[in-house]
């Protein structure tokens, strides 16, 4: 996903410098044009073509840093419409023509990115109606002044009559129109503004008034100032022209800069959040793309710290390090936070709201971590538990060895040494060694109960010996498949499989009414697999009680134990448990 | 005869060396671990050990290891070794190693003394001597797996198992209470059933017997 996302970059990239390349040898290619034979003062010629520059970079760097945004493709547009207007200033009759037509196109172009802020789209069928008027009276309502104002050639190519009272008519009804349009701006910018927070007004208000006065500020100042102050058309045009390439960026700045939420990405945010499957980036990769920073991290609340998605600790950024943090809050708990670029994202609010919008994927993310750490931790709990266990049986088995099994032997020996005794009477004699009989029955009994609490073969001569002592004692036919076994097994996975053996060859003698049996033990690739065979009854399943104990068992080393059982088809017993040493 | 016992229990460490002197032994060595009783059976030299398998310190099969060793470097020496419990796989792999002049029993037959020293004058003689529990396993698994042993009669797998527990036919007969000439007749019809050569000597006789049990 990151690769095809930066591949993407670069695409964009790619194309933006050609456009940028593009728009810059245009210009240069006009400037050379317009300037071999001046119509006007060249300083204001010239004006045009660095407006249609300043209106490229604005709308190329709008593009790049907000691809998703369609802000900077109405720059653009802004751009190409000044080199159109400028053309009719080249010493060329079909140019001056196309210059001609679209010498008003700039203006429209204005309204349009003022009705677009900040996202570039039109969002409401009244600014749609607006800007389409705006673009009719920019080059329909223009039509009268070049079709009927008489020119001398090279500009007279769209002249059809002479006309200049329709001309002056075409004219005022242009300028009415255009004001109209000027004021349903005002009016939908008015309304945006009421609906706008305070931080969003600070940026949008002075915007708007500066988008929708520099247009009529244009007549004003021709009109107005520079009769008053005797101006030279020069400094008039140049004037003009400043105000109007101020435009672009001043609304690049608020685009990027302005603090706007912008509903598209968030929506898009929105959308990420309600997606699945293997398309689906991770939530910091959608964060990042949304708010335009690769380096943009998410970190999670765990343990009264932060901790990264694979759980390594990190710290909140220092403030003047140049990155900063935007911790994340559900319900008043803080559950994350935003670590991105300052310099790539001015504006916090939008950081926080995109914060606001994951906050209950964030936490359902910490919330897996923290389910994933305490399974780990209830995991090895329990296989401490069954080590525990396994070592208080060893323990109880070599104490039942080395005290009461020695203490039977010895008062076995004392009995029998009675009954020897110079002198004992019969009676006393027969009682003595009936007393030993007895000890050795009774030492007898403890044997069989230290073999079931811990088999000794297994403590002395490991799972294969022991296994062996188990078949031995079978009283059907048991054939037993000894494989290669890692004779250094971890007690835990030997006792494990010891008994699951144990417990299979019961089950197959009390249960199954079994005639023929057979083990199986071998290790393969770090995985020791027990199984015990029978040719009985059947219909067993895992669920019996017996097999309950050890499928804990085996389950809490993370292997696997399995039952297969057809009824009449006897009783397969798999067990596999991981053994890498 | 001259004894070396090895074991790690204090108390029948020296309850069993009082026996053994007792029964007129000469008890020349005590061990309470393996490499102890290896070195005393080498300084000592004594006609027979007497060792426990399991010893410090490890306490796994130390007192087997040490046994095997001592008939390596002195098969002239007898050998008995002792259990808490008995398994197969030890009296096979003894056998395997040293087919006579061997006992494996359990611990817990010390206490008979009469018959603890009689097995060891056997095992001192070149006679192997197997414990019943462990006969007792070798003939379940036998008879589990071959079907030969089910054509004997009761008293015929008696006479079997104390013959495979190293009894002489006077033994056999004092324990079922029954002539010679009744325990001659009895092994004369397993070795039909079993097709086991026929042998007077005793030793020969055991050694065969284990031979079958143990296919």
């Amino acid at each position: 996903m990151g690769i095809a996302r930066l591949t993407a970059r670069s695409s964009l990239g790619a194309a933006l410098v050609l456009v940028g390349v593009a728009v810059l040898a245009l210009g240069v290619v006009e400037l050379a044009l317009v300037l071999e034979t001046p119509v006007g003062p060249p300083a204001a010629l010239a004006l045009f073509v660095v407006v249609a520059w300043v209106y490229a970079g604005a709308g190329l760097l709008a593009w790049w840093r907000r691809p998703r945004n369609r802000f900077g493709a109405v720059l653009l547009l802004g751009a190409f419409a000044w080199l159109a207007a400028d053309l009719a200033n080249v010493p060329n009759r079909v140019l001056i023509a196309v210059g001609t037509v679209l010498a008003t196109a700039p203006l429209a172009v204005v309204i349009h990115l003022l009705l677009a802020f900040p996202s570039g789209r039109l969002l409401t069928p009244a600014s749609r109606v607006v800007v389409a008027a705006a673009y009719v009276v920019a080059l329909v309502l223009q039509a009268p002044l070049y079709l009927f104002t008489g020119a001398p050639a090279p500009f007279d190519l769209l002249v059809v009559a002479d006309r200049p009272d329709l001309a002056a008519t075409g004219a005022r009804v242009q300028q009415a129109a255009g004001g109209v349009v000027l004021l349903a701006t005002a009016g939908i910018l008015v309304a945006r503004l009421r609906r706008a927070t305070p931080a969003q007004r600070r940026v949008l208000a002075p915007l708007a008034a500066y988008g929708t006065l520099a247009v009529p500020s244009l007549s004003v100042i021709a009109n107005w100032i520079a009769p008053a102050y005797g101006l030279r058309p020069e400094t008039v045009a140049l004037v003009q022209l400043t105000v109007l390439a101020g435009i672009p960026v001043a609304f690049t700045l608020g685009v990027l800069r302005g603090g706007f939420t912008r509903t598209k990405e968030i929506e898009e945010l929105a959308e990420w959040l309600g997606a699945s499957g293997g398309a689906r980036l991770s939530l910091s990769d959608a964060l990042a793309r949304t708010l335009g920073d690769d380096s943009l991290q998410l970190v999670f609340r765990a343990h009264d710290r932060y901790v990264a998605a694979d759980g390594v600790p990190v710290e909140l950024p220092e403030p003047g390090s140049g990155r900063r943090a935007v911790e994340i809050e559900l319900a008043g708990r803080r559950v994350g936070a935003i670590v991105y670029d300052a310099t790539l994202i001015a504006d916090a609010e939008l950081v926080r709201t995109a914060g606001r919008v994951v906050a209950i994927a964030v936490d359902r993310e910490r919330l897996t971590a923290e389910l994933r750490a305490s399974q780990d931790a209830l995991r090895l709990s329990r296989a401490r538990i069954v080590e525990a266990g396994d070592r208080e049986r060893r323990r109880i088995a070599r104490d039942l060895h080395d005290g009461l099994q020695v203490r039977l032997v010895l008062l076995a020996m004392d009995a029998q040494q009675v009954a020897e005794g110079p002198g004992a009477p019969a009676g006393t004699r027969e009682a003595a060694v009936a007393l030993r009989v007895g000890i050795d029955a009774a030492a007898a009994e403890l044997r069989r109960l230290v073999h079931a609490v811990m088999p000794a073969a297994l403590i002395e001569r490991g799972l294969a010996a022991a296994t062996e002592d188990l078949v031995d004692r079978m009283p059907v036919p048991t054939r037993l498949d000894l494989g290669a076994i890692d004779d250094r097994l971890a007690p835990a996975v030997e006792s494990t499989a010891y008994f699951v053996v144990a417990e299979g060859l019961t089950n197959a003698l009390k249960h199954a009414r079994a005639r023929h049996l057979l083990v199986r033990l071998a290790s393969t690739d770090g995985r020791l697999v027990v199984e015990v065979h029978d040719d009985g009854v059947g219909g067993a399943s895992a669920s019996g009680s017996g097999l309950h104990g050890v499928a804990d068992r085996v389950d809490t080393l993370g292997g696997r134990l399995q039952v297969r059982s057809a009824v009449g088809g006897g009783t397969v017993l798999v067990a596999e448990l991981p053994c890498a040493s | 005869m001259r004894i070396v016992i090895g074991e790690d229990e204090a108390l029948l460490r020296q309850g069993l060396a009082h026996v053994l002197e007792h029964a007129g032994h000469d008890v020349v060595g005590t061990a309470a671990d393996a490499a102890e009783l290896v070195r005393q059976t080498e300084e000592r030299d004594p006609d027979l050990v007497v060792t426990d398998i399991r010893m410090p310190p490890t306490h796994t099969d130390e007192g087997l290891v040490a046994a095997l060793q001592i008939h390596r470097t002195r098969p002239r020496i007898a050998i008995v070794v002792l259990s808490q419990h008995v398994q197969r796989g030890y009296a096979v792999e003894l056998l395997a190693e040293r087919p006579s002049g061997i006992g494996y029993l359990l611990k817990q037959r010390i206490a008979d003394i009469p018959t603890f020293c009689a097995d060891l004058d056997r095992v001192r003689a070149g006679g192997t001597v197997l414990d019943p529990e462990v006969v007792a396993l070798m003939l379940a698994r036998a008879r589990r797996d071959d079907d030969a042993l089910d054509r004997l009669t009761a008293r015929q797998l008696e006479v079997l198992a104390l013959m495979a527990e190293g009894r002489s036919n006077a033994s056999i007969a004092r324990r079922l209470s029954i002539t010679e000439k009744a325990v001659v007749g009895h092994a004369s019809h397993i070795y039909d059933e079993l097709g086991l050569p026929p042998s007077e000597d005793d030793h020969r006789r055991v050694r065969a017997v284990l031979r079958y049990l143990s296919r």
